[in-house]
This record gives structure tokens, sequence and C-alpha cells, in this order.
């Protein structure tokens, strides 16, 4: 951990060093990736809400899967591209160095320009929870929030980190990106009622961004569920983990450099 | 000819990438899907106060997303700033060929691939799933192609407009970040232009976006009038004449620093 702390303050230092252009790409993402709230937003004004929810309740589970997926995109930038590593080679570099190379990968770089999602996502859930707080009590869910982000985070990072193992295999992994990240968290903004069955089975289980706000809100905005749903996105997110982080270690077996 | 070419060229090299594109297919049938089933849950029981009905949006994110592959998810800037960067457009501006030309022609190749390898896959998924609209007026498939093809055509210009802007900037990310999002919130990709608020609704129409998705959609769901192709030819027009006073600019710009 220490070293851990240590590799990504030396990352942000590197990065602080174009403090402008840092500054430009942070506003520039947040309000870009909030166009998408605010036509959202256009729709239910006009037809009031979607199958039992209000923009408020939408608002929180798009603010939650905003910020999961953007705390993952922060974090883990070189896990995100890591295609590159196996088709120019630069693995090899990784698994020369007495760390494992998943910590390396995670200590290389931060995107810091992808806090500006997370901003927005903060944005979307202040303005949220204060248009519901006219209506209901929010200290459970106030509360709870850490918890669910953490688990949230959890879940992109696994499936992400899934999603990179392929890269032993198949060495490109931006096609299958569109279909474990962008496709389900862009469901996920969504309340998944919405969804056929089909598509619901997909976001409960192989791809389970159901948890990542769905689940916990249904109990913690009255809408159905009991208790047990709150412990439910911990235990996913925890099984995931371990899965992605065996398959991984199973994937690298697999490697082999290109000679470059 | 040289730009027939190139286009054939630029085809058969996305031709290698079948397979991965077939999966990413799949994730944007996924991304239509989800788009249904939000204005599925919408319009239920509303469908009296909207002009468009479950099926017609049904229709309209089926042939938006076919049509995506053709006009949005293009190369950013067509590569044109990867040659600034590494200064072979000193060497592609000196050729005896028309650079705008020179470039479109390859993305036009790619667009061909596209059309036939991710356009047609992706309407064949949403025709055996959910139903795909089929005009009912044989004159209607005419109009559409002539859409679809001034839809290219601007959004090509667009996309070349930021690319050959790195000869001042060398960085276009950004630039080509705004411009997907402005492609994909006033184009009418997630929401069709007249569910927009009434004066941005006003304003999308006559913008150049609007003929980049919106307008294609509109002619092959019989749902515009024959004007707006008006619209979109006349900003294919203004956009090409822009992007050769730009590249004449640029042209001279390298080759005063070359010399």
């Amino acid at each position: 951990m220490k070293l851990y702390i240590k590799l990504v303050s030396a990352s942000i230092r590197s990065r602080m060093q174009y403090k402008m252009n840092f500054i430009f790409s942070m506003v520039s993402y947040g309000v870009i990736m909030m166009i998408d709230f605010v036509l959202l937003a256009a729709i239910l004004n006009r037809f009031g809400q979607i199958k039992g929810w209000n923009i408020y309740e939408v608002g929180i589970l798009y603010a939650i899967s905003s910020i999961s997926l953007s705390l993952y995109r922060t974090l883990a930038p070189e896990l995100h591209e890591f295609e590159k590593y196996i088709i120019e080679g630069e693995f090899d570099s990784l698994l020369i160095r007495p760390v494992s190379p998943l910590v390396l990968l995670l200590s290389k770089n931060l995107d810091l320009s992808r806090i500006g999602g997370i901003l927005q996502g903060i944005l979307i859930l202040c303005l949220s929870l204060y248009g519901l707080s006219q209506e209901q009590e929010l200290i459970y869910i106030a509360a709870y929030l850490p918890v669910i982000l953490v688990c949230g985070c959890a879940i992109s990072y696994s499936l992400a980190l899934f999603t990179a193992t392929l890269a032993f295999w198949t060495q490109r992994i931006k096609d299958f990106q569109t279909f474990t990240l962008y496709a389900p968290f862009n469901a996920a903004n969504y309340p998944m009622n919405i969804y056929p069955g089909w598509l619901k089975m997909i976001f409960f289980t192989v791809i389970p961004v159901a948890f990542i706000n769905y689940v916990p809100m249904l109990y913690l905005l009255q809408k159905g569920g009991s208790l047990y749903f709150l412990l439910l996105p911990i235990f996913v997110a925890a099984l995931f983990f371990y899965v992605s982080l065996k398959f991984w270690n199973y994937g690298i077996q697999f490697y082999h450099s290109t000679g470059t | 000819m040289v730009y027939w070419l190139l286009f054939r060229k630029s085809f058969s090299r996305n031709m290698q990438y079948r397979l991965s594109h077939l999966i990413n297919n799949a994730a944007s049938a996924i991304f239509g899907f989800v788009y249904i089933a939000i204005w599925s849950a919408v319009l239920t029981g509303k469908e009296q106060n909207s002009p468009f009905s479950i099926m017609d949006m049904t229709f309209y994110m089926g042939a938006s997303q076919c049509i995506l592959w053709m006009t949005v998810f293009l190369t950013a800037g067509l590569g044109i700033q990867l040659g600034v960067r590494n200064g072979s457009i000193s060497l592609e501006l000196a050729r005896p060929t028309n650079y705008f030309f020179y470039i479109t022609s390859q993305e036009a190749g790619r667009i061909g691939y596209n059309a036939l390898f991710r356009s047609l896959p992706i309407g064949l998924i949403f025709t055996i799933t959910v139903g795909f609209y089929i005009p009912a007026h044989l004159p209607t498939y005419g109009y559409t192609l002539l859409s679809v093809l001034l839809a290219v055509g601007i959004s090509l210009n667009i996309f070349y407009l930021i690319g050959i802007s790195s000869c001042w900037t060398t960085e276009i990310s950004w630039a080509h970040f705004i411009n997907l999002t402005l492609m994909f919130s006033l184009g009418g990709q997630m929401v069709p232009l007249t569910f927009l608020p009434g004066p941005l609704s006003l304003v999308a129409e006559w913008l150049p976006f609007a003929g980049v998705v919106y307008y294609p959609v509109m002619i092959f769901l019989e749902k515009a009038s024959l004007s707006v192709l008006l619209i979109q030819a006349g900003w294919f027009l203004v956009l090409l004449l822009l992007n050769q006073w730009i590249t004449f600019l640029a042209r001279q710009k390298i080759e005063i620093q070359g010399g």
C-alpha cells in the first residue's frame, strides 16, 4: 500500500506540471457528460416519470453509475488501455519488476481529467437528493452512499479487469469494452424495471451493474425489497472482484511476448 | 482513379477486423435496446400526448443506431492530426492530388465497410427482435439514400475540419470529444429534436448536426418533408467550401514552416 501511494503521488505530481490542461480537460469532461442527463431531464420534464421513477430518483441512479465508472476511469486508466501493453509488447517490462504487474498498472498513471465525471455525478446527486428531500427522509441514503460508491467502483474495476484479461488471448479488447463496460453502464443510468427480461438477466448476473445502484436504491427509496438488498452489492462486488482476480492470474500464464 | 483506389484499399483494410466488429455490433444493438426500453417506459400510457408512438420510437432508435456507424463513429480528425505531429502532412500536401479528397476517400472506404459490416448486421438484429420500419412509398428509398449520402458528406466535412485544425492547434482530442457530444445530443440520436425544449429544438433543426442523424432517420420513417434535404445540402456545400479554403491556408502554413 505504501508503495502504491508513493507511485500514485509521483503520477499526480507529473500531471500537475500542466495545471491549465488538467483544469480545462476536467471541466470539459464533466460538462459534456452532463448533457446526457440534461436530455433525460428534458424528456422526464415533458412526460413526468419513467415506470414509477421520477426525475430525482433516476438522477440518483444516474449519479451513482456515473461516479462509479468515473472513479474507476480515474484510478485505473492503464488497465483500461491494457491492449497497448499486449500489442506493443510493453507488458514484458512490468513482468520483470519485483512488484505485481497489476499494482504497477494501477500505480503507473491516474487520469485526473475523469474527476470532472465524478464532480458532475456529485452535482446531479446533490440536486436529486435536494429534490427528494421535500418528499422523504434521506438520512439512510446519505449514510449508505459511501458503501454504494465503493461497491460500484469495485464492480466496475472487476468488469474492467475481466475484460483486460481477455487481451491475453485476443490482444485487442476495445470492442469487448463496449460490451462489458460502456453499454451496461449506460443501461445502469436508468431503472432496471424498464428493460426486457433477457437484458435484466444479463445485468443481474454476468454483468452485474444492477447491484451498483438499482438494487440498494429499491429498498432505500421504499420501492420494494428488504434490508437484505443493502448487503447484496457488497457480496456481489466481493465475489466479482475475487473471480476477476483469479481470472487475471489464470490469463497471465497465457501471455506471449511480441518479441519486438 | 486514385480516390477510388484509396476507397477500396481502406475498405479491404477494415475487412481484417470483421470478427471483433461483429462483437461490437452486439454492443451497439444493446445500446439501441436500452434506448428503446427507455422510450417504451416513458411513452407507455402517454402516446396521445406525443408525436411519436412507442412503435415509432422503436423504429427511430433502430434506424439511428444503424446510421451512427456511417456518420458519427468516424476516425477522430480523420487521422490528419497524426500526420501533423510526425510531419508527414507536408509530403501529403505536396502530392499532386486534392488533399481533402485524398483524406476523405480513405475514410469513405471505412464508411462503406461500416455500412456493410456494422449498419446492416445491426439493422438485421433489430429486424429479427423488435422489427424495422419498411417505407410505404417507393420514392422514400431514393430520398433516404440521398439524405444518408448528404449526412455522410456533412460528417466527413466536420471531422475533416477538426482534423485540419491540428495544423494550428496540434491537439484535437477535446474538439473531437465536443463534436461527438454535439452530434449525439443535437443530432437527435437519443432524443428526437421535436422533444427538445422549444427554442433549443428550433435552433437544433437548423444546425449541421441535425443533418447527420435526425433528418436521414426522419426521411426514412416518412416523418419529414423533403425540404430538410435542402438544409442538408446547404450545410454540405458550406462545409465543403470552408474546408477547401482552410486546406489552402494550411498548405501555405506548412510550406512556410518547411521553407
